[in-house]
């Protein structure tokens, strides 16, 4: 007899999201945090996007301590002497509301809260060792020598899943699966933030951007997302180019981004209240691992379960829907008191039939389109080119569309023959 | 277990022989949840402190205190009581000493305590320790991170009549006895002392172990006793801001006076000097 049905490792989105759904079906629950209180290891972002919370938390928008909904979805390149950026906002999302920026040190507080609300046995400031293994089943989690067992162990640790790799049940993480996130928080006052992005209320701006001026080969993205009082930007730095490049530092590509002369007013006269690092899933499909077997169950990060196109980047929502996928799991199996490889195996048909792996399938390889030369030297170079010869006025006849942008091929360092191949590659798996 | 051979005047408690004054070592640890210094920060218009943003903590000579507790259970055996007072939300703080090994927690809260000072806190404490009854030795920390008084260790032994060997950095029982070592200016001393006794614990003499997973499951299963004036039998005049002497007259924080540089000429010298010697900032005499 065990002395918790489930215990779940983690108290970000994706375990706390477990927890609510078992402890509110009636299971005796564990969920461990090593963080105290949740959320303050956390670096994200972030952004939440869809309406996943609505399954266990019905208010969730009522309640939850959301910023600013985004109203306003900015995609940017920026060259060093320029911002090509397109600014998508719609009266639309004020109806449809589809993404929230979120501070995860009040949020994920929250989504542990109400675990403990929903009957979950809450215990924060202690980091698990390993699974339990006993006649190579997974028993429960061992931590400083001691067991505590479970039926069943769902691991939701996020991107550095230290229990799912020493543990065996995940190969260690590589360069190609994660980048390095760096993150500030900058406070600035609402008013401020509103004139700065153009919004009222509580509307939101969220911009993605490809740092196409970073010389060398190492290639990163920023992000910038409106709080209510502060800002939250950062920079993706590929952890790879990285290691090939044992000059360039990730923070120096931060403080490059965070003083680039159309990013710097943005954030002018802010006081940096939080100045973070962490992991970022970036490997798509491929880092995926075997999510589930006898007794045990991967949710969120720890399973790469995370998208990025470079539109756009998720990861709480697939946090949200993999964590209650496997709490649905873990319910099934109680109510048929078998929790084997074979009796949990129906959370990864779960998520292959919901946009999760969907998503991530039908993206396959668009980790090496958002990561591309393609993307980070020639797009923005090329656009660049384009855009000034376009509204620059020599004095000379106008051309074609299409003889600037066959010039403007020439400075992108790139032959013509990669840049169509690249191309062809990037339009396919986008 | 190895059992207390002291020469305690307490009753025998269950785990006696028939002699009946064998017991097991009981200790009681003072604990107060301190917000987090690094997350306070100075309100810029009001010069006040801004708590509101900085999570609990237990207070860091707290932690040495309860280690200290720890360390003479591992070795004599017996049992440790947390006691804390403070509002409800420092359950957390009570919960993460179980964690690390303490047997029994009690939170003492009560709008009626707020605003104490450390005299009306130390009358509060000891009214709790009292109520717990038999105990060998108290373990407090030296001073809180968030007053810094020093005053509630030594108060709590006042009120209750016992010795306090404060100051310390390690403790020890030996034939019955408590010896501890005070880290004074100029050395350490060795006291040696009969219980029952309060001990003060500096900060960062010894190293505070971590929680457990274990002990944190049975110590939210078993829960925080929580008293309030009722169950000390305090009337209410004693506790809080009526209970407490000490008026704060005013609180400032001095303007910084801005100051001014300039090059200077080597003969602009004597003149400078004999200006700060005119307004009286320095003084040059025989004896300077």
């Amino acid at each position: 007899m065990s002395e918790f049905d489930a215990i779940v490792v983690g108290a970000g989105p994706a375990g706390s999201s477990s927890a609510i759904k078992l402890a509110s079906s009636g299971l005796n629950v564990l969920l461990v945090e090593r963080a105290d209180p949740p959320g303050s290891k956390n670096v994200s972002g972030g952004i939440l996007w869809g309406n996943e919370l609505a399954q266990i938390i019905p208010d969730w928008e009522k309640n939850a301590p959301l910023e600013r909904y985004v109203l306003s979805k900015g995609t940017g390149l920026l060259t060093e002497d320029s911002l090509i950026s397109i600014d998508f906002r719609s009266k639309k999302f004020e109806k449809n509301k589809t993404g929230y920026s979120v501070l995860r040190a009040k949020f994920d507080q929250f989504l542990a809260n109400k675990a403990k609300a929903s009957g979950a046995t809450l215990v924060t400031g202690v980091t698990v060792d390993r699974v339990a293994v006993k006649d190579k089943k997974i028993i429960g989690v061992e931590q400083d020598g001691d067991v505590i067992t479970s039926d069943v162990v769902i691991l939701a640790e996020g991107a550095n899943p230290r229990v799912a790799i020493d543990s065996g049940l995940r190969k260690p993480i590589g360069d190609r699966d994660v980048a390095i996130g760096i993150k500030e928080v900058i406070r600035l006052p609402e008013a401020t933030i509103n004139e700065r992005f153009n919004l009222r209320g509580s509307q939101g701006y969220a911009g993605e951007y490809v740092l196409g001026f970073l010389p060398g080969g190492v290639k990163a993205g920023g992000f910038l997302y409106t709080n209510k009082d502060t800002i939250s930007i950062g920079a993706v730095v590929n952890s790879a180019d990285l290691r090939a490049n044992n000059s360039t530092y990730s923070y120096n590509i931060m403080e490059q981004f965070v003083t680039h002369p159309f990013i710097a007013p943005y954030i002018e006269g802010g006081k940096v209240e939080e100045y973070s690092a962490h992991l970022v899933c970036e490997g798509g499909i491929r880092s995926v691992p075997k999510l589930s077997g006898d007794g045990y169950m991967i949710a969120g990060d720890s399973a790469s379960l995370s998208f990025s196109n470079g539109l756009v980047i998720q990861g709480m929502n697939y946090a949200i829907t993999s964590g209650i996928a496997a709490a649905e799991t873990a319910i099934a199996a109680k109510s048929r008191n078998n929790y084997s490889a074979d009796s949990l195996k129906s959370y990864d048909e779960k998520l292959a039939s919901k946009y999760v792996l969907e998503d991530m399938k039908t993206f396959k390889g668009i980790e090496g389109v958002t990561w591309s030369n393609l993307m980070h030297k020639a797009v923005p170079k090329m656009a660049e080119n384009i855009f000034f010869d376009l509204f620059y006025e020599t004095g000379q006849p106008k051309r074609h569309l299409y003889e600037i942008l066959l010039e403007s091929t020439a400075g992108s360092g790139m032959t013509k023959s990669q840049l169509i191949l690249e191309a062809y590659r990037a339009a396919r798996r986008m | 277990m190895v059992l207390w051979h002291g020469p305690t005047p307490r009753v025998a408690m269950e785990s006696s022989t028939s002699s009946g004054d064998i017991v097991a070592l009981k200790m009681i640890v003072m604990m107060k949840q301190v917000p987090d210094a690094e997350e306070i920060f100075i309100d810029p218009v009001k010069y006040t402190l801004n708590r509101s943003q900085a999570r609990g903590i237990i207070n860091p000579s707290d932690e040495n205190a309860l280690e200290a507790a720890l360390k003479i259970k591992e070795k004599e055996g017996g049992d440790i009581t947390v006691i804390s007072m403070g509002p409800p939300q420092a359950e957390s703080a009570i919960i993460e000493c179980m964690g690390r090994g303490a047997d029994r927690g009690i939170l003492i809260t009560d709008r009626v305590f707020a605003a104490a000072d450390t005299y009306a806190t130390s009358l509060t404490l000891a009214a709790a320790v009292k109520k717990i009854g038999d105990f060998d030795i108290i373990f407090a920390g030296e001073s809180t991170t968030d007053s810094g008084t020093g005053h509630v260790g030594p108060g709590v032994a006042e009120f209750l009549g016992i010795d306090q060997v404060t100051y310390t950095v390690d403790s020890r029982i030996e034939s019955g006895m408590l010896t501890a070592e005070r880290e004074l200016e100029d050395g350490i001393e060795v006291v040696s002392t009969k219980p029952p006794v309060l001990v003060t614990v500096l900060i960062n003499s010894n190293l505070p172990r971590r929680s457990r997973l274990r002990l944190k499951v049975d110590a939210i299963r078993k829960g925080v006793e929580k008293w309030d004036h009722d169950t000390l039998s305090l009337p209410v005049d004693w506790v809080g801001l009526k209970g407490s002497p000490t008026l704060v007259g005013a609180l400032k924080i001095p303007e910084e006076r801005k100051r001014e540089s300039r090059p200077v000429k080597l003969e602009e010298i004597p003149a400078l000097v004999d200006e700060l010697v005119k307004k009286g900032i320095i003084k040059i005499g025989d004896d300077a």
